[in-house]
């Protein structure tokens, strides 16, 4: 009995079209998307390309040091400076029409024009200021204590490399796939939906077929049972072709211990499942403030954990860690974070415990709240 | 005006759905024009910088208290995990560790490993602050070499590098960029995603309902005149837009705290002009009659399409050459386009800005046209049925 009723539970879940549409194909069209955008940023932002910029000598401006500077930035395969030697007006219209970042103006000091705002600017600035402060060492060297001068010239010409710097991790530092964790997080939370069909099917009050499983001689452990480990079956259906999407169509690398994040999203799923069963016991409710509920709790708690605003998880990390800790999405997220960073396994086997304790918690609750429910009329 | 009450009437059903929407959205934009001012790029505002002082000496304790006239100093536990989450939540800019023996090593003008900094992937931050690390290192030595003790090559070096080069913006328009901050900018660019989802959310049903088969029937077979029906529907849902959008409008005035001025006053008619298209880009939606499910997903994939690809979630200076390509060919592309000149993002054209209104209501009209082909081609072939079905019905 227990079969069958599985057998026709699975049958009936994968007939659902919202379940369809919800939990595979919007992950897919929004991981597409999430690809499109985040897909370009990090290399965009740890690649350095070179900054065109035009330089403006000002009238009566010894220019032999600072030229000598610029050929030096404008050497090698890949310099740091293209540079167009211009007046002020074209080096305006240049600006204007974005063929450059900046213009550098050669006077008594460096000074910068800029048109907007961005990564070539700031560094346009950095390399202005790093002139301006040798000249000002030099000059001031020169002033006070010339016969010191060439010593403080040496000096700065020496190299120097004060910070060695001490990567974090092996894995994937691309902190843009988070979305991508949260995506899977996302389904997963949906899951609760599926969760919440298990009491809607099982109770009289809500739909005929839970009145026809209500008056039939199968147990109601059975039925419920059945209706439970089906919808975990399908949720982790579901959250095996949206992980292999990520992994082999957007090509996404969740790091070397792929099984493992597969385990991690079934988890995740079975969670989720579990959560929206717990909300559909709750015998006060109408199907639909329930499925409201169910809605509203997996958007906040997708929302907490980053999938809208990505820097959200660090700030609440920082003022109340402990909502990072007990937030489903946040929980099944950081199982795949830690997968990607961590060489060992201490935070994921704390992350896995937890999610087995909130499905625990949610399932026993759903069962305590359903179990020897009688109607005298519907 | 039957029709027009009616549309109100349907609409009201749909609004809880809208209002979700434009909650949720004045919720995340307080948070976003609080947050977009933490501006990183120059040093006006400051990167969050920590520092684990372990040499813990007078030279020391002096850097760490220049770099806090710099920088942003946060305080984070000194564990593995910790510093990692930091880095990679971007909690902190920047964690360095100056390593026990850094005021005898800079003394004896020994300058290397004198910093130890954690890093996940490169950053300008980093590059920035180990910059300013090395400078500091490089005229202190200088100092020294100069003949200066200690505390005399510190103090030379805290007073040169607090000399920062002379930035100034190119002005290309006399409307001041405080017209428009960047906290406002951000504000109009999520309007899009907002409005388009709003608006489909709440007009897609309403429209669909007073288009279902038997009402449209019966209200061909009424008294009332199909251009008055169509005036009706058109005024109904103008209005709607219009209310919307003076919503958000009156949201964005107590955000930025104050009223319109210059430049704002442009990125009110973009938002509106942008408000129109999403209307036409409803009706186009709505002439195939979808399913409500249907419906749901098209204003996701939608909002979230343009959000995406048109530089509404992320700047369009970041994203990929393919990705922009494609964006061209939507609505929101252009709107980013003129806000991100509006708020100096890039350089301000007064005629560029007004193209891109021109390709925003050039969408509208093509969207519009489109509708009116889609349904005229369904109503074509509705005739045919029909009339297909009389003959069947006259032979029978």
């Amino acid at each position: 009995m227990f079969l069958h009723n599985l057998k026709y539970e699975l049958l009936s879940s994968y007939r659902v079209k919202d379940l369809i549409i919800w939990l595979i194909i919007f992950p897919m069209i929004l991981g597409t998307l999430f690809k499109a955008a985040f897909g370009n940023i990090y290399e965009n932002i740890s690649t350095f390309k070179t900054i065109p910029a035009a330089v403006v000598v000002e009238d009566g401006i010894d220019d032999t040091v600072f030229r000598q500077v610029m050929d030096s930035m404008t050497e090698g395969d890949e310099p740091f400076l293209k540079v167009t030697y211009t007046d002020k007006d074209s080096a305006l219209e240049m600006l204007r029409k974005d063929d450059i970042k900046g213009i550098i103006v050669c006077g008594e000091k460096l000074s910068l024009t800029v048109s907007g705002t961005g990564s070539e600017q700031s560094a346009l600035r950095s390399f202005a200021d790093q002139y301006n402060n040798t000249q000002h060492i030099v000059m001031e060297a020169l002033k006070n204590d010339p016969a010191s001068a060439q010593k403080v010239i040496m000096s700065l010409q020496e190299d120097c490399s004060p910070v060695s710097s001490k990567p974090m991790t092996q894995g994937n530092t691309d902190n843009f796939i988070q979305y991508f964790y949260n995506l899977i997080a996302m389904v997963a939370i949906y899951g609760s939906v599926t969760g919440l069909h298990i009491t809607v099917n099982n109770q009289a009050n809500l739909s005929p077929l839970g009145a026809r499983k209500c008056c039939s001689p199968t147990p109601k452990a059975i039925g419920l049972g059945a209706s439970l480990i089906g919808s975990y079956i399908v949720q982790s259906g579901c959250m095996i072709i949206c992980v292999s999407f990520l992994r082999f169509v957007l090509d996404i690398d969740f790091g070397d211990r792929l099984l493992l994040v597969y385990i991690s999203a079934i988890c995740g799923g079975i969670l989720g499942v579990s959560l929206g069963f717990f909300i559909g016991s709750l015998n006060k409710f109408s199907f639909g403030m329930k499925t409201g509920l169910c809605m509203t709790i997996s958007m906040i708690s997708c929302y907490l954990s980053g999938l809208m605003v990505g820097d959200i998880k660090g700030d609440i990390a920082s003022n109340t860690p402990w909502l990072n800790n007990i937030n489903p999405a946040s929980v099944i997220s950081d199982c795949f974070y830690c997968l990607n960073i961590d060489s060992d396994y201490s935070r994921l086997k704390v992350k896995l415990l937890t999610m087995f304790a909130l499905s625990a918690v949610f399932s026993v609750l759903g069962i305590i709240i359903t179990r020897r429910k009688k109607y005298a009329y519907i | 005006m039957l029709i027009f009450k009616t549309f109100f009437k349907v609409l009201r059903k749909h609004l809880p759905v809208a209002l979700i929407f434009i909650v949720a959205f004045v919720m995340i934009s307080l948070n976003m024009v609080k947050s977009s001012n933490k501006e990183k790029v120059f040093e006006d505002v400051k990167l969050d910088v920590c520092v684990f002082d372990q040499d813990d000496t007078p030279e020391s304790r002096k850097l760490c208290e220049y770099m806090s006239s710099r920088y942003n100093m946060v305080t984070i536990e000194n564990d593995q995990n910790t510093i990692t989450d930091a880095l990679y939540y971007e909690r902190a800019d920047f964690i360095m560790t100056i390593e026990k023996g850094y005021a005898e090593a800079i003394a004896e003008e020994n300058c290397d490993g004198l910093f130890t900094s954690y890093h996940m992937h490169p950053s300008y931050a980093e590059a920035l602050v180990q910059q300013f690390l090395q400078e500091y290192v490089k005229t202190v030595r200088a100092g020294i070499a100069g003949g200066m003790d200690i505390g005399n090559a510190i103090d030379l070096a805290e007073e040169t590098l607090s000399q920062q080069t002379e930035v100034s913006y190119a002005e290309y328009d006399e409307n001041a960029d405080s017209d428009f901050s960047k906290g406002l900018a951000n504000y109009f660019n999520y309007m899009a995603y907002i409005l388009i989802s709003v608006i489909m959310s709440a007009l897609c049903p309403v429209l669909l309902a007073m288009d279902k088969k038997d009402i449209r029937y019966r209200t061909s077979c009424s008294g009332i005149v199909s251009s008055s029906y169509l005036l009706q529907i058109l005024t109904a849902a103008a209005l709607f837009i219009t209310g919307i959008w003076l919503v958000f409008s009156i949201v964005g005035i107590f955000l930025s705290g104050g009223m319109y001025h210059g430049k704002a006053l442009l990125a009110l008619l973009n938002s509106y002009v942008f408000s129109i298209t999403s209307a036409a880009i409803t009706v186009f939606i709505t002439s195939f009659s979808p399913s409500a499910n249907v419906v749901n997903l098209m204003t996701q994939v939608v909002g979230l399409g343009m959000s995406f690809l048109c530089g509404i979630f992320i700047e369009q200076s970041l994203l990929s050459g393919g990705v922009l390509a494609a964006g061209r060919f939507l609505p929101a592309f252009w709107y980013i386009r003129a806000n991100d000149m509006l708020s100096g993002t890039t350089a301000y054209d007064s005629g560029k800005f007004m193209m891109c209104i021109a390709i925003e209501l050039g969408f509208a009209a093509a969207f519009s046209l489109l509708s009116l082909v889609v349904r005229k081609i369904k109503l074509g072939q509705t005739a045919v049925k029909s009339s297909r079905l009389s003959v069947a019905e006259n032979k029978g």
